[in-house]
Formats: C-alpha cells, sequence, structure tokens
C-alpha cells in the first residue's frame, strides 16, 4: 500500500477532528458545557442566523476600516521611515519597540475616549495592525537589491522613476507580507476588543453567550469568526498569487530575498 | 569576419570612444582620505575591445562605474564620444552588471525595454527593437519568460540586450560572466564577440580572468592594487575572428604569462 499524500492526510485529520468534536460530547466524554457537539451548535447558528448576521456586519465593518487605517498609514509612514534614511535612525528603534508592547493595554483608554461604539474597536484594530505594515514595508524598501537601483540609473532613470518602476514593484512581496500579518492582526484586535468591552459585533456574542454559560451560541460565534478569518487568508493568497506571478517559481534569487519578510528580526529588535 | 577589423580601421583615425585623461580617486574612509585611483590615462579608440584587468580591490569597478557617469571622481577627465558624462547617458554609454540585475517582475522584453520606457518611447517602436534586440543576443521567442525562467547565462544576454538597447556606441561591462559555470563563461565569451562584431560597438570590458581577457581583447590594461595605476597595456595581436583553439597556442599562452607576471608582482 502506497503512502497516502500530505493533503489526503490533511483532510483526514480534519474529517477526525470534526468527528470527535460531535463524539465527544454525544459519548459523555466531556460535558457538552465544554464542548457542545458540532451538529447542535450549527443548528443554534442556523436558528439564531438573523442575530449572527447582523454582528457579523458590524464586525466585518470595523474590520474593515482599521484595515484600511492601518494598510494606508503603515505603508505611508513605513515608505518615509524605510526610504529617508535619517527618519530611519531616528524612528525604526521606537516602532520596532512599540511593536513588542502589548498593545491591548491602551485599549480601556480607548474606550475612554472613544466610547464602547465601533469607533474604539476601529482606533485599537488599526493602532494593532499598523506595526507590522509600518515595519515590513519599511523593511522591504531598505532591503532592495542596491543592483537594481544602480542599473535604473544607469538606463537614466530620475528619482521619480527609480521609485514608480523599481522601489514600488521591488518592495511589493515584503509588503503584501506585512499587509496579510497587518490584515490578521487588526481581525484579532476588532474580536478581541468586542469581548473585552462592547454592545455588538462577534465578539460581544462570544462574551455575552459565555455569561449565560450557552455554549453552542458561544462555539457558534467562534466558527463564524474561524470563517471570516479563513475567508480574509484566501482572499489574500488569492491577491499574492496574482500580483507575484514572477516569483511562484522561487528560482529568482532576488526575488527570494526580496520576498523573505524581515519581521521576525524586526519583533525581536 | 573581416568587416569587424574593416570597420574598426576605418573607425581609427576618428575621435577616441572612451578618453580618460589624470584621472584619481579619493575617497573619504574611516581613517581619512583613502586614494582609490591614481593618474589614470586611457584612451580607447572607437570599435576597440579593451578589457582591464587588476587585483580585487584595485579600484577598477570603480573606474567602470565614473565612465558610466555613475560615480564621480575627484579630479581628471573622461570623455565618452568627446563629451564630459557627469550623470548616466545611456545613448552613449551601456552598462552590464555582473549580477545580471534584471528585474524579476518584469519579463524578458520588458526588461530589455525598460530603458526606452524611461524615455516615453512608443509602446510599439519599444518593442519591435526589444524584440530585435534579443534576436541579437540569440533569444529570439524567448521574450515572454520571466527572468526566474531564464539560465544563466541567458540573463546576462538579455542584461547585453538591455546594454545595446538604445544603441550607444560605448558599452561597459563589469564582470558580466563572473558568476557563470566554465562552459557557461566561453560560450557567452564567444557570443559576446559575435555580438560586437555585428555591432561594432566599443567595449571597455573587467574581468578577473586572464584567459577571457586575452581571448576578448584588443588590449588588455593591467591595474596594479589600491591605489589603481594603470602598470602595463598589453596589445593582443591575435588575429579574429578568435577561436577555442588560440587558447591552447604558444602567442596566447605568452600573453596571459605576461599579464599574469604583473599581475602577481604588483606591488
Amino acid at each position: 500500500m502506497s503512502r497516502p499524500s500530505p493533503r489526503t492526510v490533511r483532510r483526514l485529520i480534519g474529517i477526525l477532528i470534526l468527528v470527535l468534536w460531535e463524539a465527544i460530547p454525544r459519548l459523555g466524554i466531556l460535558p457538552e458545557l465544554f464542548i457542545p457537539p458540532l451538529t447542535k451548535t450549527l443548528h443554534v447558528l442556523w436558528l439564531d442566523r438573523a442575530i449572527y448576521a447582523a454582528a457579523l456586519l458590524v464586525t466585518v465593518y470595523e474590520v474593515a476600516v482599521a484595515m484600511l487605517i492601518a494598510c494606508g498609514a503603515g505603508i505611508l509612514i513605513g515608505s518615509v521611515v524605510g526610504g529617508v534614511a535619517g527618519v530611519r535612525r531616528l524612528m525604526l528603534p521606537v516602532f520596532s519597540s512599540l511593536y513588542a508592547v502589548p498593545i491591548v493595554i491602551l485599549y480601556p483608554v480607548f474606550t475612554a475616549w472613544f466610547g464602547i461604539g465601533s469607533e474604539s474597536k476601529i482606533v485599537f484594530a488599526g493602532v494593532y495592525g499598523f506595526f507590522p505594515v509600518m515595519l515590513s514595508t519599511a523593511a522591504g524598501i531598505r532591503t532592495i537589491d542596491e543592483q537594481y537601483l544602480l542599473a535604473a540609473r544607469s538606463m537614466g532613470a530620475s528619482l521619480p522613476q527609480l521609485i514608480a518602476r523599481v522601489v514600488i514593484p521591488a518592495s511589493i512581496p515584503t509588503v503584501l507580507a506585512g499587509l496579510r500579518l497587518g490584515g490578521a492582526l487588526t481581525i484579532i484586535g476588532v474580536v478581541v476588543s468586542e469581548m473585552l468591552t462592547s454592545a455588538n459585533g462577534i465578539g460581544y456574542l462570544v462574551t455575552k453567550n459565555r455569561t449565560t454559560l450557552d455554549s453552542p451560541r458561544v462555539f457558534a460565534a467562534i466558527i463564524v469568526i474561524l470563517a471570516l478569518s479563513v475567508v480574509y487568508d484566501i482572499a489574500v493568497r488569492y491577491i499574492e498569487r496574482r500580483t507575484l506571478v514572477w516569483q511562484t517559481a522561487g528560482r529568482g534569487e532576488a526575488a527570494r530575498r526580496a520576498a523573505r519578510p524581515a519581521l521576525p528580526a524586526q519583533a525581536a529588535a | 569576419m573581416q568587416h569587424v577589423a574593416g570597420l574598426s580601421g576605418a573607425r581609427a583615425g576618428a575621435k577616441a570612444a572612451v578618453e580618460v585623461r589624470g584621472l584619481s580617486h579619493v575617497y573619504a574612509g574611516r581613517d581619512g582620505a583613502v586614494p582609490a585611483l591614481e593618474s589614470i590615462d586611457i584612451t580607447v579608440p572607437a570599435g576597440r575591445f579593451v578589457v582591464i584587468v587588476g587585483p580585487s580591490g584595485c579600484g577598477k569597478t570603480s573606474l567602470l562605474m565614473m565612465l558610466a557617469g555613475l560615480r564621480a571622481q575627484s579630479s581628471g577627465t573622461i570623455l565618452i564620444d568627446g563629451r564630459p558624462i557627469a550623470r548616466p547617458d545611456p545613448e552613449r554609454v551601456g552598462v552590464v552588471f555582473q549580477e545580471a540585475s534584471l528585474y524579476p517582475w518584469l519579463t524578458a522584453v520588458e526588461n530589455v525595454e525598460f530603458p526606452l520606457a524611461l524615455k516615453h518611447a512608443p509602446r510599439g517602436e519599444r518593442r519591435d527593437r526589444a524584440e530585435a534586440m534579443l534576436k541579437l543576443v540569440g533569444l529570439e521567442g524567448f521574450g515572454s519568460r520571466h527572468p526566474h525562467e531564464l539560465s544563466g547565462g541567458m540573463k546576462q544576454r538579455v542584461s547585453i540586450a538591455r546594454g545595446l538597447v538604445q544603441d550607444p556606441p560605448v558599452l561597459l561591462m563589469d564582470e558580466p560572466f563572473a558568476a557563470l559555470d566554465e562552459q557557461t563563461r566561453m560560450t557567452m565569451g564567444h557570443e559576446l564577440l559575435r555580438i560586437w562584431g555585428e555591432t561594432s560597438k566599443t567595449v571597455v570590458f573587467i574581468t578577473h580572468s586572464l584567459t577571457e581577457a586575452v581571448y576578448l581583447a584588443d588590449e588588455v590594461l593591467v591595474m596594479s592594487a589600491r591605489p589603481g595605476r594603470i602598470l602595463d597595456r598589453i596589445t593582443v595581436d591575435l588575429p579574429r575572428p578568435r577561436t577555442y583553439q588560440m587558447m591552447a597556442t604558444e602567442a596566447f599562452g605568452a600573453l596571459r604569462e605576461r599579464i599574469w607576471g604583473q599581475i602577481r608582482t604588483a606591488p
């Protein structure tokens, strides 16, 4: 018998988890309060679909605005920090250290400033997602192969042409890696802040139902959040594939160097 | 390939394609001024193939950057096609770098078009021109490939096509084949001579390989260790077209030996 492919094994593990999710509470191995059976969870999700849909809409709106802030400000400030040596020396150590601070401690402050509505979630998640975007943009611009710039200059490129035709395309892979991480963090930021202090959104449904010990409804909310993250991941992968045709083969040495996200080192600094 | 000799002969009376007079360069190092290049004089007549060899760090790449207008010298003059070069001018000088430095996000033909796109040349015209250059370097039909789909030798061919696309009289090459394996390197040298024969460019070529130097050059300039000076100018009078068989000849060996002697005894 031949060895099954990793893909098959992954699928089998997925199915196994779903089966256990159903079987463990049904067989009484764990109480339903800990893990409600999968079918029961899906059933309440269906029953309360109007409530969950409304909450999801709020969450998606907050995530979308927060992503816009995180990506816009991150790319803008990251370009300046990465591209201007003076600003970089001054600001990069500060930003790198701030990245290590658990920003969630600021959330209570944000609720005091912006209230417990969507605004405080958007600002918090925006700040949360801003750092990886900004740091990877700065890294992407700073690590551009000098040869690319030298070659362009030898061909008579002006500064605006250098930026438009070399710096931007060359830094796209690293910036995209940052956007992917930053976007994921805004989802986390929104959901966590909804769980902490809120009156709406999917995160709020988790907290509210947990206080009433309504496990199926807690897990239903978790499923919705999982779905949101998965959809986000698929979308980002799709964008990456479309944008980076030239490095999918992974053989281009320069492309590989450019694509390697410099974030772990940044975060450690 | 008799016409090559004819061409360079016909142009011999014309002004030099590359003229360097009293060039010196000093850069600011950590412990004060470091002399990098010292009283360099070079005259390259139009259509000639000149190779510069010298130990690592002798400043030959710096010299090439100055010829390309990419770096300013401390003193002395550089005339390309009779005029000083203060900034890069792709219509007078094409540059081919060691790493092919092609843009991985562009296809081969888009890479070749790049200098024309910078000048906002009409799309159809620049595509035709780029395709013609790819054909010249033997890559017809490879235009739609991305650099990662090309071998090292093919990448350098694209890079040469890009250097020639604006038809500059002078082509500067900074160890273009150094990263290639031996066989590819030999083939590329041969190909370069063919392209040179078909375009009658003036070539200034930097290399570490003495065999490559003798095989390609009309004249070899030997540079000293830092501060770089021209130690010797060796005329390579082997007949053209050059063949691989020549490498085994006594004349070839003697030239190679003479260059090696200069570099070895260089202070």
